[in-house]
């Protein structure tokens, strides 16, 4: 993975790969409710991967320089399993996670090349990444953490 | 006669020099005084409705009418007052008692109108010049037509209450709540926003006659627990009281247990005398909380046999493993409880369903379901080391207690989470002599317990730490010890709106050791008595039931109601589903007496 | 000087002759039988006297009232506490205040309500106000009565102006509504006090010169001097009090006999006459007015700037006032203002009854006086009395 494209059509991949894996969930998924939860989650990462296909044609540019706040929820939390009677906590866990995967590897990515237009695709991949991590930390903050 | 007489009155000659008083411009062009009481203005906005100002008018000018824009408004009654000037005296009595002060005068006096209707209108409402007139009449400061002060409730010292499990609020004497009674203005919006409806003024007005039987009466028409709800509720009817919004709310709870302690228990069998006509249908009853009681309650006097089918030995459910004693005394909450047993319900404790018996034989034996088993499984917080052995739940330690048995709390406990639960189990540890720690999340005004916990907590000497994130629990080097490493908040606006997230500062990290940590943050239902199926067939989602009409599921005979089944999971929203359930249940039984009547008159 | 009932008595049989007149034959065509009132749309006409005339000498006068009648106390009786005191100021229109006080006063007497201390300044302040409206309106009245227009032209304008006052401390300038059980509504607003000095200062000047141009007026002093003499063995048995009975002599007022609100902490005389005519009521009268001037000068000065203005009242929308009774007092411009209620633990009052001194005054000793007196005089007699017809027919 050398060029912009390339790692564009890889992160564009992983959104794919991301929407399957929520949809085979739902298939197994034993309530109507949490099925329809997780085609949620799988129409989101359908809907970040239609943002780096904009960005790949150059309709759409990323933000490196954006500031996305980090509530640092997914963090400090146990990996759960997927089973097929997950809670709607778990599932934002396993969500939380691999959004906040995805940022690492990108910011990763990013620290290891020196200064180029390459390094600023993947710092704006990362931020994205971020971006999704935030949108379930913050419904996990507001519909988990109610502390009641 | 002397001259001087005579020539005296040409002496007003003099004044023809003089300026004269009259001014030269037309009256109408003078302004009323600063203070004059002259047409009415109403910030429609601020108005809730309350009819006070109708009520006190002696001319009966003023009519409450709907306005289409304020009809179900959140303690509004939707109305708005429309003046007639054909009546008015412009006394200004109807901005004295205004509760919002929102009724206001112009200094306006002139108003010349060809139809005689316009004189008749909806201040705020309908357009009118004087709407934004600066000056004119205000209630003057210091000045009052109610009241605008509660009685206090007296409480027990902190020092006192913090050594046993007795009562911490004293109750009113019959001066006080006779004096606090007479705060209700009788506009009925509490009514409105109670979600059991409770006929609030009418009680009130009991008070103040001084017929606590009456009283009684009123209450048990839609609230089987008054003596409960009268200490514990949630009373969402103070939030609402007009009274409260320029002085302090009237202390609702405190009159409806102020009836209760008037009359004792050997007497409600006679005041309430509940007329029962035995019918040939059963119901059976899944959990002996407040939403099972009071379903019980009120099909028990439709005449149908109830039975109520409780996994513990006694009643009450969270009212009574949940809520400490000195919150609500076992025998307050028995007073409520017998007599709702006492008019016929049968209740089969230690029975737990799904194990002692299925659900599906109780579909088969009896005519209608309803359930109601509530949040019993406390939420996890999914952080490291959260399975160690002295990390305890909020809900097993008030349950202990309430048992009788020995929590085993030690004597330094943290507790984590901002609720109810978390500020009983923090004041329960108290008592047993702990330290008591409180860690929560966010800040103290977020916080969803009830004020004066949050309050009596402190006040018994529970140290509170707000914007304090539990991020990982440790072993200690003791077994019998157990450490929390937890890290300050600061708060960020979120960028989409909504309140302020709490983001962990990671260079601002603590680790301390506890004799133990009570997890307080959360529950869910357990629902393991439904199978998989039936489940899927009422439509559960993460626990939790969206009954349709009257607590109604998608399963023909079966009803739900309590925490589980609404949003508000309180006591009174419980006793509402009960109520609400069993005229559900009463119009499934005789569709002919219900359901098909009102298909024939087509209503 | 004591009042006491056997004085009462004594006076009555004693020293007056209630003897019927003879009967008098209408048809012998001596006499003329003459209505003043009730179209006259004034004082002397919200009432009707039945005149018989020998000449333009008047041998029989008889006093009509009723059509003003509005049947306050009964309306009373089916309004809450809190309404009366919207209805009561209605019963004497030049001077409602002093029945916003006495109905506040009775209510608060019965159920045991103590005012604050600024409240009873400014419900003194506010009495002395409208007794000083009141007077400068009849000043105009006794002058009209006797056909002469121009001092009314002055009393009125500055009774206005006492209006304007009022206006801006109360919010109306008639039926003020001020003085309610419990205290007042509101305290003085910004620069009160020195707008009303400045107009009891041109009040002052400008009774100097109603006291030239009017009192010192030939004409006026010969048809007032001699009409209408009160004697002092009528002053008990018809009950007459207030300016009528102080022309007299009688040193007889409310506010040193038995002083209520702040009356006993100012500084001010009782002032009597001697010939008890007409011209003497007016001219005591005129007195009184300044010194009416000077309380309010003092109430200016002493009445609390801070404090609360109002006692700490229960919910007035379902207030039940105690059972008992109670009558009472207050001077208001025309003597002994009185009111007797009865509470029977309700929240409507049993009974009120409103003793004005109008009653007597406008009745039975009108009746006397007119007898002996030209036609022309009638109407300057019987505003020398100072009726409000309306507080007769409460």
């Amino acid at each position: 993975m050398n060029t912009v494209d390339e790692i564009l059509d890889y992160a564009i991949d992983q959104e794919q790969q991301a929407a399957d894996f929520y949809e085979d969930v739902a298939q197994r998924a034993e309530t109507a409710g949490m099925k329809k939860i997780l085609l949620d989650f799988s129409e989101e990462e359908k809907r970040h991967k239609k943002i780096l296909q904009t960005v790949k044609t150059g309709e759409h540019e990323l933000t490196p320089e954006q500031e996305i706040l980090d509530l640092k929820i997914s963090d400090y939390l146990v990996e759960v399993e997927v089973s097929d009677n997950i809670s709607y906590q778990d599932a934002l866990i396993v969500a939380m996670k691999r959004e906040r995967a995805a940022y690492e590897l990108y910011s990763d990515m990013a620290a290891k090349i020196p200064e180029s237009h390459l390094k600023e695709v993947l710092t704006g991949l990362a931020k994205e990444e971020a971006k999704h991590k935030l949108f379930f930390e913050a419904e996990y903050d507001e519909h988990v953490l109610t502390d009641n | 006669m002397s001259l001087k007489d005579l020539l005296s009155p040409f002496f007003v000659w003099q004044r023809a020099f003089e300026k004269p008083y009259t001014t030269i411009r037309p009256t109408l062009d003078r302004p009323g005084a600063p203070a004059y009481r002259g047409f009415h203005i109403n910030i429609a906005e601020t108005c809730v409705g309350c009819g006070s100002c109708h009520e006190i008018c002696q001319n009966q000018a003023i009519d409450m009418v709907a306005v289409d824009e304020f009809v179900g408004r959140d303690g509004d009654s939707g109305l708005r007052p429309r003046f007639d000037y054909g009546r008015c005296c412009w006394c200004g009595l109807c901005v004295d008692i205004c509760t919002a002060a929102s009724l206001r005068m112009s200094n306006e006096y002139s108003w010349i109108a060809d139809n005689p209707n316009e004189f008749h209108f909806t201040a705020g409402v309908d357009e009118t010049p004087w709407q934004d007139n600066e000056l004119g009449y205000r209630r003057a400061e210091g000045y009052h037509l109610y009241p605008p002060k509660r009685i206090e409730m007296e409480l027990l010292p902190a020092e006192e209450s913090v050594k046993s499990f007795d009562e911490v609020t004293l109750g009113y004497d019959i001066e006080q709540a006779k004096k606090e009674a007479d705060r209700c203005v009788e506009c009925g919006i509490c009514v409105a926003t109670c979600p059991a409806h409770m006929d609030v003024p009418d009680y009130i007005h009991s008070i103040r006659d001084g017929d606590y039987e009456k009283g009684l009466k009123l209450m048990y028409r839609t609230n089987p627990f008054p003596g409960t709800c009268g200490r514990i509720c949630t009373r969402k009817c103070e939030s609402v009281c007009p009274v409260g919004i320029l002085g302090e709310p009237v202390a609702i709870r405190w009159l409806k247990r102020f009836i209760v302690d008037q009359v004792d228990k050997k007497d409600y069998k006679r005041i309430l005398d509940e007329q029962i006509e035995n019918s040939d249908f059963k119901v059976a009853i899944i959990g002996a909380g407040p939403g099972g009681l009071s379903a019980a309650y009120y099909l028990r006097q439709q005449g149908h046999a109830v039975t109520v089918f409780e996994e513990h030995e006694s009643g009450g459910g969270m009212l009574r493993y949940g809520v400490p004693s000195y919150r609500l005394p076992d025998a307050e909450l028995d007073k409520d409880i017998d007599h709702i047993i006492s008019i016929g319900v049968d209740v089969k404790y230690n029975t737990r369903i799904g194990k002692d018996i299925q659900f599906e034989t109780l579909l088969e034996d009896y005519d209608a379901v309803f359930m109601s088993t509530g949040l019993s499984v406390p939420s996890s917080m999914r952080i490291h080391g959260e399975d160690h052995a002295r990390v305890l739940s909020g809900l097993q330690v008030l349950a202990d207690v309430a048992s009788g048995r020995d929590p085993g709390i030690g004597k330094k406990v943290a507790v984590i989470g901002g609720g109810n639960v978390a500020m009983d189990a923090a004041r329960v540890s108290r008592r047993f002599g702990a330290d008591v720690t409180i860690l929560y999340r966010r800040r103290i005004s977020e916080m969803p317990a009830d004020e004066e916990e949050i309050h009596e907590s402190q006040e018994e000497g529970c140290t509170l730490i707000q914007k304090a994130i539990p991020v990982e629990i440790l072993d200690a080097d003791s077994p019998e010890q157990v450490a929390i490493k937890w890290g300050e908040a600061e708060m960020v606006d979120d960028p989409k709106g909504g309140r302020p997230r709490p983001v962990l500062r990671e260079d601002r990290m603590h680790t301390e050791t506890y004799d133990c940590i009570i997890s307080a943050i959360g529950q869910s239902s357990n629902l393991d008595y439904l199978s998989k199926e039936l489940q899927e067939q009422m439509a559960v989602e993460w626990g939790k039931f969206t009954p349709v009409e009257y607590q109604h599921t998608t399963l023909d005979k079966v009803f739900v109601g309590g925490d589980f089944a609404n949003r508000t999971a309180d006591a009174i929203s419980a006793i509402e589903d009960g109520h609400h359930a069993a005229r559900g249940i009463n119009r499934f039984l005789n569709p002919d007496l219900y359901i098909n009547a009102e298909q024939q008159h087509d209503i | 000087m004591t009042l006491s009932t056997d004085n009462i008595l004594t006076g009555h049989s004693a020293a007056l002759d209630f003897a019927q007149p003879e009967p008098l034959d209408l048809t012998s065509g001596k006499y003329v039988k003459l209505w003043q009132g009730p179209q006259h749309p004034g004082i002397t006409g919200n009432m009707s006297l039945e005149l018989i005339l020998e000449g333009d000498t008047i041998v029989d006068c008889k006093t009509h009232v009723g059509y003003l009648h509005r049947g306050f106390e009964k309306l009373m009786e089916r309004r809450t506490f809190i309404q009366n005191f919207t209805v009561v100021c209605r019963i004497a229109v030049p001077e409602p205040t002093f029945n916003e006080y006495l109905y506040s006063h009775a209510v608060e007497t019965i159920s045991g309500i103590e005012i604050p201390e600024r409240a009873i300044w400014l419900r003194t302040m506010n009495l002395e106000l409208m007794r000083l409206a009141s007077f400068l309106m009849w000043i105009g009245g006794m002058s009209g009565a006797f056909g002469q227009y121009t001092v009314p032209n002055w009393t009125i304008a500055y009774r206005d102006f006492v209006l304007d006052l009022f206006e801006e401390m109360t919010g109306a300038r008639i039926y003020h509504m001020y003085i309610v059980p419990g205290g007042v509504r509101a305290g003085l607003p910004d620069g009160f006090r020195k707008r009303a000095r400045d107009i009891m200062d041109g009040a002052e000047k400008m009774l100097d010169q109603v006291e030239r141009v009017m009192f010192n007026n030939v004409v006026f002093k010969a048809r007032s001097k001699g009409l209408g003499i009160i004697t002092a063995d009528m002053i008990d048995p018809y009950g007459i009090v207030g300016p009528n009975a102080r022309a007299c002599g009688f040193k007889r007022d409310l506010r040193k006999d038995e002083p209520y609100l702040a009356y006993d902490q100012l500084d001010f005389d009782v002032i009597t006459g001697s010939d008890s005519d007409a011209y003497d009521r007016a001219y005591l009268r005129l007195q009184e007015t300044r010194q009416c001037i000077n309380l309010i000068r003092q109430c200016l000065d002493h009445t609390p700037t801070d404090g609360p203005f109002q006692a700490d009242m229960p919910n007035v929308l379902h207030w039940k006032v105690p059972a008992g009774e109670t009558y009472v007092k207050a001077e208001c411009t025309r003597g002994e203002y009185g009111y007797y209620m009865v509470t029977d633990g309700s929240e409507f009052v049993r009974r009120v009854h409103v003793r004005g001194p109008s009653y007597t005054h406008a009745i039975a000793v009108m009746e006397r006086l007119a007898v002996g007196n030209n036609i022309a005089d009638i109407a300057g007699l019987m505003v020398s009395l100072h009726n409000y017809p309306p507080e007769v027919e409460r």
